[in-house]
Formats: structure tokens, sequence, C-alpha cells
């Protein structure tokens, strides 16, 4: 049984080190406790998106532990693993010759549920994400704008229940409007399903204003750990206040506009 | 209609038939091995990169001579197998390049999404990499049939009936209407392929089952016509001809003997020849024409032929491998018992004439020049072209010759035997390796250069039986009137019944029988 009170995701002392002898990842101990989003942000190269994908094995960690649900995904067939976490990646990822309801529908069949029930629950998410299925289920990926795609690559993820999302940039290839009003939307849902999420990020403003966790990453390691509040009240270093300037100053000016 | 195109559209369902069954049956063979191979070397670069080389090294070796190499290969089997085992080898680059292509080309992000979101390897190909490589795949698949199907018509020399029959029976008989039914057929064959495959891609793509069905239901009775004139034409051929009771010798009456020929009009003319004869006799003659002449022994030697016709200088030369040729009738004789004891290969005799390699030239141009007999040639050697058949530079009597006579000097230039008379008669070359008995050296007045040194071998048609048909009294003897009949104006006439007059083989065949009869 799980536990409500245990994290979903707990990452303890892990490393990855590539043939060669490059290490991605260092010594990185995280908790994820249920219901919250926890977002990975640092530079491009700093081992975020490697320390993503050794979450549900896209990758294996070289050293270390990491418990989903309590058991050793090192221990899990990870192709089961994938199923039962969902995954998002920059740029939507759909396949191009399935049609949005068959993109959704992917994880179902994979599952093995039953057609009926995998035709409503379809119906269901797309709705969910605000593209109503009899308007769009039989349409192509290319037949969408990036934001719609977006939509169902979340409706995607979710069709299987999975009760931990991992996402990949997931609102980097969005022009802003799209992307605030999507970054809400993502919120309400999270909100009202009540699943958890690890987002990576290279937008300090988005972690600061999605994330319930930010990890600030570097070379690798965790520079700093805490809540949004915890980073902008008493940044670790002064990398981590470089990387919250870009917000700050973007604010003032915003404010000086005296709108 | 003309007896001409009544003949051609006669061999028509057979010929299309075999054809259809050839190709396909390559291609379909050739998608087996080709695309698993694809996906597999497609995750290997080292491995991608070593089949596209040897398949591309495949693809550099010309079609005819691919189709050649594998009678030795098969250890002397002609027909159906080594044409297959050829066109399959030639389509497989197309598919396999385009298969590998196609998937390396898939984005690694959709890779990525699928391994993500939990497939399996072969859910994640199946799914998503086959599909989405499913236009570059099929691409290559278009590519390969067309190619197959115009080098299926290669395998003719081979033995393997194809509609490349029509083209080299054509252009060795000059009938250019066979070319042309041959080019027609099976340029129209591939483009009704290569389309076909096209809408089944379209309806994979577009998902329209009725569509996939339609197309899928054409192929179906294309084959199954393709398969059916086989079983039709045996049936209606069990009867035997009408000439059965006319003399039928005992042994082989109702039975099949297979004639070969090779690829040139006088062959097409005996072949049919014998095959009258046998047929008198109550045998059921099959024939298998332009066969290569090492083909057309092994062929013999095999016993996939029971009989066919072919020169003591050629066996002497190029079977029995002697260098120096020797007396007429001492060559026939040696040759004779050499077969005999070494392949169980029965000489049946001399049909009466020689065929042998002539040097011939325009006859003016030859008094113009003060030439009368190849000694004469070597002062001028220098500023001649000489033209001759593919094969005979490569043979030991121009070789022989060349060096007897200090013709080395001459420029040579292979081209198909029958445009070699007109390119003499025309000037486009001086000199030619003219067959004796051709037509064309009466009609176009050339003059056969003497031999004074007799270098040139002695070259009688002979009628060779395979092992097992020397096991059959009844074959000999429904061919034995046809020993010494057969003088040298005898068949100069025949060929020039068909090179010069547009007769078909079988006409002048029918010809010749009977003033042998009389």
């Amino acid at each position: 049984m799980i536990d409500p009170a245990a994290p979903v995701l707990d990452i303890r002392s892990v490393g990855k080190t590539y043939p060669g002898g490059v290490e991605a990842v260092r010594n990185v101990s995280l908790a994820l406790p249920r219901g919250q989003l926890l977002a990975l942000t640092g530079e491009s190269g700093c081992g975020k998106t490697t320390l993503l994908k050794l979450i549900n094995r896209l990758e294996d960690a070289s050293g270390g532990l990491i418990l989903y649900e309590g058991e050793d995904v090192a221990e899990m067939d990870p192709v089961q693993l994938r199923r039962q976490i969902g995954w998002v990646m920059q740029g939507d990822g759909l396949f191009p010759h399935l049609t949005v309801q068959e993109n959704v529908a992917i994880i179902p069949g994979l599952l093995g549920w039953s057609a009926d029930r995998t035709r409503a629950r379809v119906a269901e998410w797309l709705d969910m994400v605000g593209l109503p299925a009899g308007d769009y289920a039989d349409r192509y990926p290319s037949e969408l704008s990036g934001g719609q795609r977006q939509r169902v690559g979340f409706a995607r993820a979710l069709a299987g229940e999975p009760d931990l999302i991992l996402m990949d940039e997931p609102f980097s290839a969005l022009d802003p409007i799209t992307r605030d009003s999507l970054q809400q939307e993502f919120r309400d849902l999270q909100a009202r399903l009540g699943f958890s999420a690890v987002m990576v990020t290279h937008d300090m403003a988005e972690a600061l204003i999605m994330a319930d966790q930010i990890a600030v990453m570097q070379d690798g390691a965790i520079l700093q750990q805490g809540t949004p509040v915890d980073l902008l009240e008493a940044p670790a270093s002064d990398y981590v206040s470089g990387l919250l300037e870009t917000p700050r100053r973007q604010m003032r000016a915003i404010r000086e506009l005296g709108a | 209609m003309n007896a001409n195109l009544a003949e051609r559209l006669a061999e028509l369902p057979h010929l299309l038939s075999a054809h259809v069954i050839l190709s396909m049956t390559a291609l379909v063979c050739g998608i087996a091995v080709s695309v698993p191979l694809g996906i597999v070397a497609a995750q290997r670069p080292g491995l991608s990169a070593v089949t596209l080389n040897i398949a591309s090294v495949i693809q550099t070796i010309p079609g005819l001579a691919l189709l050649a190499l594998m009678v030795p290969l098969l250890g002397g089997m002609i027909g159906f197998w080594p044409a297959f085992l050829a066109l399959l080898l030639y389509s497989l680059l197309p598919i396999l390049r385009n298969t590998i292509v196609g998937l390396q080309g898939i984005e690694p992000n959709l890779r990525e999404a699928a391994r993500g979101i939990g497939m399996t390897d072969a859910q994640r190909l199946w799914q998503v990499e086959l599909p989405l490589a499913l236009p570059v795949i099929v691409a290559g698949l278009r590519t390969a049939t067309v190619w197959v199907v115009g080098a299926a018509t290669l395998a003719t020399p081979v033995g393997a009936a194809s509609l490349g029959n029509y083209i080299f029976a054509g252009l060795q008989t000059r009938n250019w209407l066979s070319v042309l039914f041959g080019c027609l057929f099976a340029a129209g064959l591939a483009i009704v392929l290569d389309q076909a495959i096209r809408w089944l891609e379209v309806a994979a793509r577009d998902r329209r089952r009725g569509l996939a069905l339609g197309v899928g239901a054409f192929l179906v009775v294309l084959i199954g016509a393709s398969i059916l004139p086989r079983y039709v034409s045996l049936a209606g051929e069990a009867g035997p001809s009408n000439q059965i009771e006319a003399s039928a010798a005992p042994g082989i009456a109702g039975e099949t003997v297979v004639v070969g020929a090779k690829s040139y009009t006088e062959q097409y003319i005996l072949a049919a020849l014998m095959q009258r004869r046998l047929e008198s006799a109550g045998a059921r003659g099959e024939r298998l024409d332009n066969l290569g002449s090492t083909i057309a022994f092994d062929a013999v030697r095999t016993g996939e032929i029971d009989v066919y016709v072919d020169f003591t200088g050629t066996i002497w030369a190029t079977v029995m491998n002697r260098p120096e040729p020797v007396e007429r009738h001492l060559m026939f004789t040696q040759m004779s018992a050499w077969l005999w004891e070494e392949h169980g290969i029965l000489t049946l005799g001399r049909l009466g004439y020689e065929n042998a390699y002539g040097f011939a030239m325009r006859r003016d141009r030859a008094e113009a020049l003060g030439v009368d007999s190849l000694d004469d040639l070597a002062p001028i050697a220098g500023e001649l072209e000489i033209g001759g058949d593919p094969e005979v530079f490569a043979r030991a009597e121009w070789t022989a010759t060349r060096d007897a006579y200090a013709l080395g000097p001459m420029r040579t230039r292979s081209m198909d035997s029958t445009f070699m008379y007109t390119a003499v008669r025309d000037g486009q070359v001086d000199v030619i390796t003219a067959y004796t008995t051709d037509g064309r050296i009466a009609a176009f007045d050339l003059a056969v250069l003497d031999d004074p040194l007799a270098v040139l071998p002695p070259y009688d048609a002979v009628i060779l039986l395979s092992p097992q048909a020397a096991r059959r009294p009844g074959l000999a003897d429904a061919l034995a009137p046809l020993i010494g009949a057969i003088d040298a104006t005898l068949m100069r006439e025949a060929n020039r019944r068909v090179d010069m007059d547009g007769q078909t083989p079988a006409q002048a065949a029918a010809w010749l029988d009977g003033v042998i009869s009389e």
C-alpha cells in the first residue's frame, strides 16, 4: 500500500558517470512530497535533464538509490516503470502519423485497457486539457498550433493515470501568452488531480511561478534546494543570486513603468 | 493479322506469366531479406556500412553478367533458379538502403518519446519507426520493382523464359516487332507494378481499407493469371499433334523432348526444324531458346535440354580447351570420343554444312586495297577497324589469327552480330568476323578473305544429345534424317529468308524441312 505521507520520489546520493569519465550527475539527494511540483533548474549542461532521465531509467544511474513509491527503480522493469510515470518532452514529442485520439490512447493501449474504457477516458482527458474530443480527436498533430500540441502532450502523459509526471522543458517552445495560460492550467490540473511532477526548466521565472520546490544545479551537483521563497530570501551562493537576478530585474523594470 | 504479329501474340501468355512470376518471387524474397536486414543494420552503424557496401558492389555488376555468373555458381544449373537468385541480389540495394536511411532519418526526439512513454523496442519499431519510415522504404521498393522487372528481361540467356525472349530473339532475327513487344510489355509491367505499390502506400497512409483491398485483389489476380497459363497450356497441349500418324517412331511418342538454341537466327531455325521432326515422331517438343554459348553446353551436359546444335571448333576451343586446331575430320572424331567419354554426350552426326568464322570485307573495298587474303591485311592493319560479335575477340581463333597474320594494330569493336553486316556494308567498320553461312554475305556482296596458313579451325555443325537423351533411341531415330542433309547453300538460304525476307524461324524451318524431305 502507498503511504500518503511518504514521498513519491526519494533520490539518495545518486550519481551518473558516462563511459569516458564525464560526471553528469554528482551525489544528488532529493525528496518529492506527494502532490508537489519540483523544478530542476540551472544552465545548459548542468545535469538536470540527465537527472530527470535517471528517474524513469531512460538512463541508468551509476551509483546511489532512486525510490519511486518506496521501490528501488533499479529493481523494476524499465518498460513497466515508464508506463506508470507520465513523460512530457520539449516540443511535444507527438507521433505525426497518429491522430490526437491515437496519440493519447497509446499508453492505455500499452496498459491493456479495453477499447471502451480507453475511448471514454481519452475523451475525458482531451476535455480536461481544453481540447473538446468532438473537435480535435481525429486531427493530426500537424493540424494543431504549438500550444494545442503541447496540450495533447499533457493529455497523453496523464492518460495512464500516473501519480508522477516527468517534464523536460515542456513550455520552452511556446510563445509567452500560450506559455502563461498553459502554466496556469497545468497547476489547476495538478491541484484537481493530485499528481506529483518533476519539471526541468532553464527559466528561473517559470520555476518561481510554478514550483513548490526548486533545486538549482551546477556541474551535476545541487547547489541549493528549497521553496521559491527560501531561494529569494536566502540564496546560497552568488551563482544562485545571479540566476534569480534576471526575473527580479524584469519585475523591477515593469514596476518602474508605473502601470 | 500478319503471321509475325500472330506468332508474337501467341507467345505472350507464356512469356508474360513467366516474367511476372520470376520478378515477383525475386522481389518478395528480396523484401523478406532486405527489410529485416535493414532494420538490424540501422541500429549498428558498422554493420550498415558493410551491408550497404556489399549491396552497392553487387549493384555495379552489370545485370547480364550477374545473371550469367549465377550459372557456374549453381554448378551449371540453368533456368529459373539462377535468374531468380541474380534478381533477388539485384533488388537488395534500393530496399536495404532506403530501409536504413528511412529508419535513421527518424527524429531522435520521437524515438525518445516512444521510449519515455513505455514502449518496448518491438512496439517502438512497429508502431512508430516503421510507419514513419514507410514512405522512404516504399520508395526503395518501387525503385527495386522497376529495376527487377527491367533486369528480368536479361534472364533469357540463362534459360529462364521472360519478356526478354522477344528482345533477344527479335534482335538476332532483325524482327523489330518482336523487340518492341518485349520492351513495351516489360515497361508496361514495370509501370503497373510501380503504381500498384504506390496505391498500397497511399492506402496504408490514409488507412483506406477499400483501396488496399482493391489493389491487393488486383495483384492477386495478376499473379493468379500468371500462374494459370502453366496449367492450362499443359492441358491444352496434352493431345498429340495431328502429325502423329505420319511416322510414329517407337519410344518417344507422347514424351517431352527439350530442344535448346543459342541466340541467333541459324540456331532458331535448326531448333524449330528438330522440333518439327520430333513432333512428327509423336513427341512433345519444348524449346529453350537464347542460351548463351557455354550455357547451352552446360544445359545438355546436365540434361536440362535434350538436344541442340553446336560446332566442332567451338567445343574444341572453349570446352576441350585445345589451343591448336586440327584437321576437320580428325577434330570431329576426337571431339565425339571426348564428349562421350567425359560427359556421356552423344554426337549424333554432322548436319553437313560448316559455319566458320570468316573475315569479310566489302568486295569493292577489298579490291581497291588489293586485299585477297588475311596476309594482305598486315601492312595496313593500323588503319583498319574490325567488328565482331561479343565473344569472338575473347576466343582463341581471333588471337591465333591476329598473331599469325600480324593484325595486332587493328582496332576491334564488339557489337551484336545482327549489326555487323550492315556496319561493314555502310563502312562503319572495315572488316568483320562473319559467319560463313550468313545470307548477308552474298546479299551485301562481301568478300570472305582466304586463310592461307589455315589458322581458323573448322566449324562443322553437329547435333549433340544429352546423356539421358542418348539412351532414348527413338529420339536419335527421329533426328537421324537431318544428318548430312543440310549443306551451306541450304543453310544460307534459310538464314536469308529470316534475316532478309522477314520470315519467322518456324517458317524457314518448314521450308527447309520440305526441301530435305524431297
